[in-house]
């Protein structure tokens, strides 16, 4: 296997610009899925069996379907009815946020459910409505839990995105497709991605496992 | 102060009471015992509505708070508990556990609710911990701060459940000093406890609860030295 480094070269900056975007995507969906996850987490977890319902229902979807076909849905159906026209990119960040939306209510829940009981009733007894208890109590310590999780729900979606080069949005493993379309290469583009998402999921999981240090300590 | 009338509580088809009557006047210090199981936790958790009710009635100061159109947080902010594990908030400093509510329940501000939990920490001798965090704190110290955090509501009513039993018998007797102090004060409280000494030196009355009815209840001295139910008598004889 001889790499040919005069083809990299030529296809490094596309490489650096298909980076920066699956970073961008990354971030902007697990903000999003985030968001969302917290009102599904939330939504799932009402007594209330009919509001639950939908939001059980949600979830099942986004977690039982494989995330390609919901890219697919998403790029071709959903987007187009929603803006007149499909876009490539936002259809990616639709399709991963409301993907990791469905895994970020799961961490949710769990995280508030293994808070203890007593906080619950003890912030209640002081006479603290429901969401001031959730706000001021339980949420503030079940989030320092959710940390790991999140942090890997975060790598996950990384390494996911990848599956948007399929809908040709441009980002990193677009342009590895793109330069074994062109040169009919197989090692240089796909092995490039891999050592990128790597350097990318491995920075990321040694800030988050710095950042648990810190929360332990406090 | 306190009616409970007909009052029962079942979980599924578990009776766990069966038509309690109780009056707490004000001032008074009622004492609950009994073997466990027996509802007394469950007894003290329906005074402020953190179980639901399936049947009768109860009074907190002439509100009934089984009626749906009662503001149970109002009433809740009347009626101090503690609990057996403390519950303290691990995420704050003492301080911080002592001010949450009377800054976010009674919108008081910061400066007045610090004054304020300065000197429920001083009258409970934990001045000097006020920064720090829960965890550091043993188990008689959490008790005394969590006593505290519920007197910064300025209840007029405090309910405590078993609030020495989780903790090491050399830390007992600071947390019933405490107790001790509030009662001499004038509190009204209903005191869930094993404690007979603590029954006998400030309880105003002793009830005896046993499979979710008040079999017996009177004076401290006289249901102690003359209990009149035999079921009464065999607790009695096991633990005292
Ligand atoms: N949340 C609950 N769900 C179901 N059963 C309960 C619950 N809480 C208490 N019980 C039952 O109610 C009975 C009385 O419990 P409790 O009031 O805790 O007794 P005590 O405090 O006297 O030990 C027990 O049989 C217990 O199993
Ligand atoms: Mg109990």
């Amino acid at each position: 296997m001889d790499i040919r480094w005069d083809l990299l070269a030529e296809y490094a900056p596309f490489f650096a610009k298909g980076t920066l975007l699956t970073i961008g995507l990354s971030i902007v969906s697990i903000l999003i899925g985030c968001v969302l996850g917290l009102f599904i987490g939330l939504g799932k977890m009402s007594n209330n069996k009919w509001i639950a319902f939908p939001f059980n229902v949600y979830i099942t979807f986004f977690r039982g379907t494989p995330l390609l076909v919901q890219i697919l849905l998403v790029h071709f159906g959903l987007i187009p009815i929603v803006m007149g026209q499909t876009n490539a990119i936002v259809a990616a960040i639709t399709a991963l946020s409301l993907n990791s939306a469905a895994y970020v209510a799961e961490i949710f829940r769990a995280g508030i459910q293994s808070i203890d009981k007593g906080q619950m009733e003890a912030a209640r007894s002081l006479g603290m409505n429901h969401v001031q208890a959730m706000r001021n109590v339980i949420l503030p310590q079940a989030f320092k839990r959710m940390i790991p999780p999140l942090g890997n729900e975060f790598i996950v979606l990384i390494k996911d995105s990848s599956l948007a080069g399929i809908i040709a949005a441009k980002e990193l493993m677009y342009w590895g497709q793109a330069m074994q379309g062109q040169y009919y290469r197989v090692w240089e583009p796909y092995l490039t991605a891999a050592v990128i998402y790597l350097v990318l999921t491995f920075s990321l999981s040694l800030l988050l496992s710095r950042l648990e240090r810190r929360l332990a300590v406090q | 102060m306190i009616e409970v009338k007909n009052l029962k509580k079942s979980f599924g088809q578990n009776e766990v009471l069966k038509n309690i009557n109780v009056t707490v006047k004000p001032q008074e210090v009622v004492v609950v015992i009994g073997p466990s199981g027996s509802g007394k936790s469950t007894f003290l958790r329906c005074l402020n509505l953190l179980e639901p009710i399936t049947g009768g009635h109860v009074w907190i100061e002439g509100s009934d708070i089984t009626d749906k159109n009662t503001n149970i947080n109002e009433i809740r902010t009347e009626v101090g508990m503690v609990f057996q594990q403390f519950n303290l908030f691990p995420h704050k400093s003492v301080i911080e556990n002592i001010m949450l509510a009377p800054m976010k329940v009674r919108k008081v501000s910061a400066d007045k609710a610090r004054e304020k939990g300065l000197e429920l920490l001083r009258k409970v001798g934990l001045a000097e911990k006020s920064d720090a965090y829960p965890d550091s704190l043993s188990g008689g110290q959490k008790q005394r701060v969590a006593i505290a955090r519920a007197l910064a509501m300025e209840p007029k009513i405090m309910l405590f459940d078993e609030p020495t039993s989780a903790l090491d018998p050399e830390m007992v007797g600071e947390v019933l000093e405490v107790m001790k102090q509030l009662a001499r004060e004038g509190m009204t409280m209903v005191v869930v406890t094993h404690e007979m000494g603590f029954a006998r030196e400030v309880g105003d009355r002793v009830l005896f609860m046993d499979g979710g009815v008040i079999v017996e209840e009177g004076l401290p001295k006289e249901l102690f030295e003359n209990p009149k139910e035999e079921r009464t008598k065999a607790f009695l004889s096991k633990v005292l």
